[in-house]
């Protein structure tokens, strides 16, 4: 079996965020995209391309990956705390970490956090 | 402690008494009993709390070994014997996965045919223990029948009890990279050796006997993107394995084993690299995450010495804009030499694909006859729709006529044999049209035909499911999907679309011409393999869970019995004592049966069945 050392960082990150509630979150760079047509579009294409074909999916199947659509989340559903999730990986899981690949780097990423929000049902 | 409700105390009160019968045996007894070894349970604890009843009767062993002699006494399985047809045995045994390796899946029991087809009854089953598809096509040898489920168990049992002889349970990592669930197809047997591959990317050998491990060898890194889910083909000492991986950008190979000392004696990629032939059909850099995966079993005529191989989609599946060109070796068929794995010819059936159509579906040895000759056939219902015959001598190509009824990505064929594409059937960033066949396409690489050379029939489980493609932009990165889009299922799936069913068809092609002979409708699509006797029947089962005997001749249902979970696996036929058996495994993965359109409400769970037709 393959173990993956687990960083301090992924440990640390749930707690710190856990402090910080949905009202609390403070404006992201995707939230500078959500009024851009043009940008929400890449990012629903970059998550069409690379993250619907068979882990998240556009609609609630039934597969083992999360749907990313709804009001539950298992890593965090923060902006930041998605960014830090795509970026990293969730160790001894199929989601491993993007890292800086994305073709535009952190604006890509972004983009898909905004088409992610521009789609999500509204949550208490 | 929670507080417990009747049920749960009920369900402690029995784990309490499980755990102390079975604590009150001593080892002694365990090693006296004639059933196999049995485990020590795991001291994880005494203490009890409603939160932890189950953990409370985890058992740690994974590895039953059998110390008994067991077996008829037929001795070693020679290269004589698999390379032998199987008519040459009667039907004894079942000795690779596609019956003998003209992989015709046609069993020479007369026994099992419409006269007799009311006395086939239940005689005994065996569980998985699993989830998943239980896709396996069991191996019969010596009166011993060796089988694989879903997450690599690989068990021996008693061919005419189900008494169990040994067991090993394969221990999996948690981050498997699969694209389409955790399925085996079935190990493969030579000399006193049985060999399986695993989902995290290794082969292994054991005795037949007793289960013990003799090799352990890692094909490649599974976290690469790899996995594995044929069973070996075995070639004089090689142990041949292809690997998954088309849905992650890898590049696709099959490599050959040794089958004494488990050391690659070679490997053959799929993909060229910078230079070598082929590797003009990519542009720019993407050969290098070019997929074409090799991940099911091959075929090999001993009189040629060709291995026949095929290979899956050029990755990413549904954009193609990055990888212009045709993309060999992909969605191809290679004739091997086995000696030293390299390629004698190739035949490209979907060049450039972009709907995920693999090469990979089910290949037969056939005598074809063309105007009075006898030409050396591969005959296949290929992914794309299409049914092709290729001369297997020099691989060229002879014919390909649709197998479906909703074929619509390509509008004809070509006299050399390439699809003229419709270019209305492209994935797209907003698509709209059903294109068909769907991305699972009509028959699927994880299920295996049969056909009747008899009758000039080849039986083909198809799916009618068609989907929208729809494009996106993909990025590459080592182990993670690396599709470029997505299919979207819409038959069978009421919206906007307009509830269009999908179904199924076992449909009879003659191969000799093409023409369809008969087809067997079935209100779910078609993802289990298919048996042929000669006796006259077809077996085969369904998504809604039954197992099905049909008129060779007619498609007519002569013999229908209803197994529980939804039908992923492929039915063989053996002969013990003058008696005829039947085996077939239910269990279905939802995950697929979703993506094809059919019904998921029958739970996952797979349970192996065996029907016997007394002397």
């Amino acid at each position: 079996m393959q173990m993956l050392k687990p960083t301090a960082l992924i440990y640390l990150i749930p707690i710190i965020l856990a402090s910080c509630g949905p009202g609390t979150e403070p404006p992201s760079k995707a939230d500078e995209y959500l009024a851009d047509t043009a940008a929400v579009q890449r990012g629903r294409s970059i998550f069409v391309g690379t993250c619907a074909g068979y882990c998240h999916r556009l609609t609630p199947e039934v597969i083992d990956a999360v749907y990313l659509f709804d009001c539950e989340w298992k890593h965090g559903g923060s902006d930041e705390e998605i960014f830090n999730t795509v970026t990293n990986g969730v160790p001894n899981t199929r989601m491993i970490g993007f890292g800086t690949n994305f073709p535009e780097g952190e604006d890509d990423l972004w983009k898909v956090i905004a088409f992610l929000k521009s789609n999500r049902a509204e949550c208490s | 402690m929670r507080s417990l409700n009747r049920s749960s105390i009920k369900l402690l009160l029995l784990t309490l008494l499980s755990a102390a019968f079975l604590w009150g045996c001593s080892p002694a007894e365990q090693q006296s009993s004639p059933s196999p070894d049995v485990p020590e349970m795991s001291e994880s604890s005494n203490t009890f709390n409603g939160d932890d009843v189950a953990e409370a009767l985890v058992i740690s062993t994974t590895h039953w070994i059998n110390q008994r002699d067991i077996g008829d006494g037929e001795g070693p399985v020679s290269n004589e014997m698999l390379t032998e047809p199987q008519s040459a045995s009667a039907g004894r045994n079942w000795l690779q996965y596609g019956g003998d390796y003209s992989n015709n899946r046609h069993s020479p029991i007369e026994q099992l045919s419409t006269e007799n087809i009311d006395r086939l009854s239940f005689e005994w089953g065996f569980p998985s223990g699993t989830l998943g598809q239980f896709a396996v096509s069991p191996i019969v040898y010596d009166g011993i029948m060796y089988l694989t489920t879903s997450y690599n168990r690989l068990i021996a049992l008693d061919a005419r009890t189900g008494e169990m002889y040994w067991r090993y349970d394969h221990q999996q990592p948690e981050d498997l990279r699969l694209c389409c669930g955790p399925a085996n197809r079935v190990a493969s047997i030579h000399g006193d050796k049985i060999f399986m591959a695993t989902l995290d990317a290794r082969i292994l050998a054991f005795d037949r006997f007793s289960g013990e491990k003799l090799w352990d060898s890692e094909i490649i890194e599974y976290f690469r993107g790899f996995s594995a889910t044929s069973a070996p083909l075995i070639v004089k000492d090689l142990a041949l394995i292809g690997v998954g991986g088309g849905e992650f950008g890898v590049r696709g190979f099959f490599d050959a084993y040794n089958i004494n000392t488990g050391e690659r004696e070679w490997r053959h990629y799929t993909v060229p690299a910078e230079g070598e032939p082929g590797y003009e059909t990519w542009s720019g850099n993407s050969y290098e995450t070019g997929g074409a995966p090799a991940w099911t079993i091959g075929t090999y005529d001993s009189e040629l010495n060709l291995v026949y191989w095929t290979t899956g989609n050029p990755a990413p599946d549904w954009n193609g804009d990055a990888r212009l060109g045709d993309n060999l070796f992909s969605d191809s068929v290679l004739a091997i030499n086995p000696d030293t794995g390299e390629r004698v010819w190739y035949y490209q059936f979907t060049p450039h694909d972009v709907w995920d159509y693999d090469g990979n579906s089910h290949l037969f040895q056939a005598d074809l006859d063309q105007d009075g000759e006898t030409v050396k056939a591969l005959v296949q219902a290929n992914r794309n729709g299409f049914f092709y015959a290729i001369n297997r001598e020099n691989g060229e190509f002879i014919r390909a006529t649709s197998y479906m009824e909703q074929l619509n990505w390509a509008d004809s064929m070509e006299p050399s044999g390439r699809p003229v594409v419709n270019p209305a059937a492209l994935p797209s960033e907003e698509p709209t049209m059903r294109i068909c066949p769907g991305a699972l396409g009509g028959m699927n690489g994880s299920v295996a035909g049969s056909l009747n050379p008899e009758l000039g029939l080849a039986f083909i489980p198809v799916i009618e499911s068609c989907q929208l493609m729809q494009k996106g932009l993909s990025m590459f990165v080592e182990g993670q999907m690396f599709t470029g889009g997505l299919p979207i299922p819409v038959d069978g799936v009421p919206d906007e679309i307009g509830d269009v069913a999908a179904y199924g068809h076992i449909s009879a092609v003659n191969y000799n011409t093409g023409d369809i002979a008969w087809r067997y409708y079935d209100p779910q699509p078609m993802m289990a393999g298919t048996l042929s006797t000669a006796g006259g029947l077809v077996f085969t089962g369904s998504q809604t869970g039954h197992a099905l005997g049909l008129d060779a001749e007619t498609g007519d249902v002569v013999w229908r019995k209803r197994l529980g979970g939804g039908v992923r696996s492929q039915p063989i036929a053996y002969e013990l004592d003058g008696d005829a058996y039947l085996a077939i495994a239910s269990g279905n993965f939802q995950g697929i049966a979703a993506f094809a359109g059919a019904d998921i409400s029958i739970p996952e769970g797979g349970q192996l069945y065996v029907f016997k037709i007394d002397n």
